[in-house]
């Protein structure tokens, strides 16, 4: 056997981080549609149309059950033959990172939809009963009081969404997209196998980081906002 | 949309039949895991063995911080040639690559789910109030009956909601055994579909299946949780 | 100025309100008693809107309005007019004493900031708490929240001011602050609506009393006939046991 060369991880290290730039686009888009989209699902499952609540729910705990790997592929193989029969649309040829982007769509807006629900549960009724008494209308009332502390409420679900979701999108190489762990697996290719844990190692590293990174970062978040209802 | 329901149905028979495999990979994981994890988390949990927590807790935080898919492939590119190198150095008469690839399915599962059981765990045991501890040693109980008649179970109740997540989360992760060519329900179907290209089909059987085995793990859970939490239940009546 | 008549509201199977009409003139401070479960709190909540009647009417000034079909332009407009009160404070709870008093201003009626923060601290000035304008509702005694709170509704200088028993979650000995500051807002002329459980404030402070039970007015006068001769046997019983040792000529 080879003896392991921490040259090469060190080394592969620079290969890498151009291609960080496609798993953090996969993440940053995720989470903007996604959260729309679960905000949107979080709204109806609150709302009074029950038909609507029911999909809701039922999509809600579909998502829940499905494996990740599960719902790329079916996005992957079969959005497009789904595309092309029903609207005579040809997508095949669309970029891969769309099919991610919608596959974590997706998955992405079921728990956060939840986080959020339960994140506008949490505040008690009577911050908006105090709204609308001193003349807020119930938009403003939202916006400007219950929305404020639900989203602090809610960061640290958020904040475990995201890095779920980080971990989960490295699964992107599956169908080919060329994020970090795509790149790796072209280099391991590339030396016919070897150096495959200096290469896994190297992603492990760079994943930990970004992991912690954005733990800190909701930590920070949390801190600050929670910060200014205790000291002054 | 043009849906080839033989295969649909074919495949959803072949779908069931890797259920399983599924089910084996998420419970031999999960039993095995146990006693780790329980141990990491007591390790964390007292005050001193600062060196032992601290490599547990990188462990941890290794696990917990990468993607699983990246422990598989390190340990599935990996795991063998050491072991062949080890068979070879101390001649053994086995043959490392012969073994069935569920096996490292196994082991990969096993040291994941280490590191989040125990997590849940700890979070666990620092719900119970530091008071019963104190009761029951008063009532002249040793340390470890303590634990075992009182600690645990009231510990075990508030983990119940934490435990359906992550055994759900695991059996969804083991969706990835495929990459290890072993046949669980992902893999069947892929294998399925690549004949003749009915990937929706296949995947659509895939969906069903999982919805079905989490559904049923959520109700076991649902019952344990009664039953583990029947004096919870009393009490708010 | 506001007049709301035959106020009925059921939940499921229980009649809340049983036909309820109640009248409030400018300067007016209307103290509403009765046991708990009477309804007084759902009376008051209903004047707001916070609860949706499910019959009744309602006169205030120029709008007259069905309480179980207004608008929420109707709504909104009724309430700007009015200010509430709350059993829990209900401060927002990431904002300021000063960002308290301030919402009402700058966000429900647009008002700039500066003249807002103008208005707020001399809000919070009147209720004795001027140099606490920078502590958040997590800081403050429940005294002190509740001060703030009063200090919000008279902030948007309301026709009317509602207070939902405004100091029975407080400790004993912080009800004082609270009731002296209504008292003080009683004596320059402030349109209120209490309900209540402290019976010598009450008696203090009205100008008109209501006394209620099982979601109707039992009796109603001004508090020297209701407090020393009532005449309906159910609020002898009832101020007998919240008041004991006064004896009352029938």
């Amino acid at each position: 056997m080879r003896p392991f060369s921490p040259d090469f991880m060190f080394g592969v290290v620079p290969m890498l981080l151009p291609f960080l730039g496609v798993t953090l686009a996969v993440v940053v888009g995720t989470v903007l549609a996604g959260s729309l989209f679960g905000g949107l699902l979080a709204w109806i499952r609150m709302g009074r149309n029950t038909i609507l609540r029911y999909v809701a729910e039922a999509y809600i705990y579909m998502i829940r059950c499905t494996p990740s790997i599960v719902m790329l592929f079916v996005v992957f193989y079969g959005l497009p033959k789904f595309c092309l029969e029903v609207f005579d649309t040809n997508i095949n040829d669309y970029d891969k990172i769309v099919f991610v982007w919608i596959t974590f769509i997706l998955l992405f807006s079921a728990p956060i939809s939840e986080v959020m629900r339960s994140a506008y549960e949490s505040i008690d009724h009577g911050q908006y009963e105090a709204a609308v008494s001193i003349g807020l209308s119930p938009w403003q009332a939202f916006f400007h009081i219950v929305l404020p502390q639900a989203t602090v409420t809610a960061l640290p679900n958020f904040g475990n969404s995201v890095i779920n979701l980080m971990k989960e999108g490295s699964l992107a190489y599956t169908i080919g997209l060329v994020d970090i762990i795509g790149k790796g697996q072209l280099i391991i290719a590339h030396h016919y196998g070897a150096y495959a844990l200096e290469t896994y190692l190297a992603l492990a590293a760079i994943y930990l980081l970004l992991t912690l990174g954005v733990e800190k970062s909701f930590l920070y978040l949390e801190h600050t906002f929670s910060a200014s209802e205790k000291i002054s | 949309m043009d849906l080839d329901y033989k295969f649909l149905v074919q495949t959803f028979y072949l779908v069931l039949g890797a259920i399983p495999t599924t089910l084996k990979l998420t419970f031999v994981s999960l039993l095995a895991a146990t006693p780790f994890a329980f141990a990491i988390a007591m390790v964390r949990r007292q005050s001193g063995r600062r060196i032992l927590s601290q490599i547990v807790k990188a462990y941890v935080t290794f696990m917990r911080g990468t993607p699983i898919v990246l422990q598989i492939l390190m340990i599935y590119s990996v795991l063998p040639s050491v072991l062949n190198a080890v068979a070879l150095a101390w001649n053994l008469p086995i043959n490392v690559f012969d073994w069935d690839p569920v096996l490292y399915a196994y082991i990969v599962f096993t040291l994941n789910t280490i590191a989040l059981l125990s997590e849940v765990f700890r979070s666990a045991l620092g719900s119970v109030v530091q008071g019963q501890m104190e009761a029951a040693l008063c009532a002249g109980l040793t340390r470890v009956q303590a634990y075992i008649h009182i600690i645990l179970p009231q510990a075990l109740v508030s983990a119940m909601p934490n435990l359906c997540n992550l055994t759900i989360n695991l059996l969804k992760g083991t969706s990835l055994a495929f990459l290890m060519t072993v046949k669980d329900m992902t893999a069947v179907a892929k294998v399925a579909a690549s004949y003749g290209y009915n990937y929706i089909e296949a995947y659509m059987d895939v969906l069903v299946g999982y919805v079905i085995v989490c559904s049923i793990v959520q109700v076991l859970f649902h019952f344990a949780e009664r039953h583990v939490g029947r004096y919870r239940l009393v009490r708010q009546k | 100025m506001l007049k709301i008549r035959n106020v009925h509201k059921r939940y499921h199977e229980n009649e809340i309100l049983k036909g309820v009409d109640v009248t409030v003139d400018k300067g007016d401070v209307v103290t509403i008693l009765g046991p708990s479960g009477s309804g007084k709190t759902t009376l008051l909540r209903c004047m707001n809107f916070l609860e949706r009647a499910d019959e009744g009417s309602m006169d205030f000034d120029e709008y007259h309005v069905k309480l179980h079909d207004a608008s929420s332009h109707d709504v909104g407009k009724i309430r700007k007019k009015t200010a509430f009160v709350f059993q829990n404070y209900n401060l927002f709870q990431n904002k300021t004493a000063l960002e308290n008093v301030m919402v009402g201003l700058v966000i429900g009626r647009g008002m700039d900031k500066s003249k807002a923060q103008e208005i707020g601290m001399k809000a919070l000035d009147k209720v004795g708490l001027a140099d606490r304008y920078r502590y958040y509702p997590a800081q403050l005694s429940g005294g002190q929240q509740q001060r703030v709170g009063i200090a919000r509704a008279i902030a948007v200088e309301p026709d009317v001011i509602l207070f939902d028993e405004p100091t029975s979650a407080l400790d004993p000995e912080l009800v004082g602050e609270v009731l002296n500051v209504i008292k003080q807002l009683a004596k320059e002329g402030k349109t209120m609506v209490i309900v209540t459980h402290e019976m010598k404030f009450a008696a203090d402070v009205a100008t008109h009393v209501i006394f209620m039970a099982d979601g109707k007015i039992v009796e109603e006068g001004d508090p020297k006939t209701i407090f020393l001769c009532p005449k309906e046997e159910r609020t002898k019983t009832f101020l007998r046991r919240i008041l004991p040792g006064v004896e009352y000529n029938i």
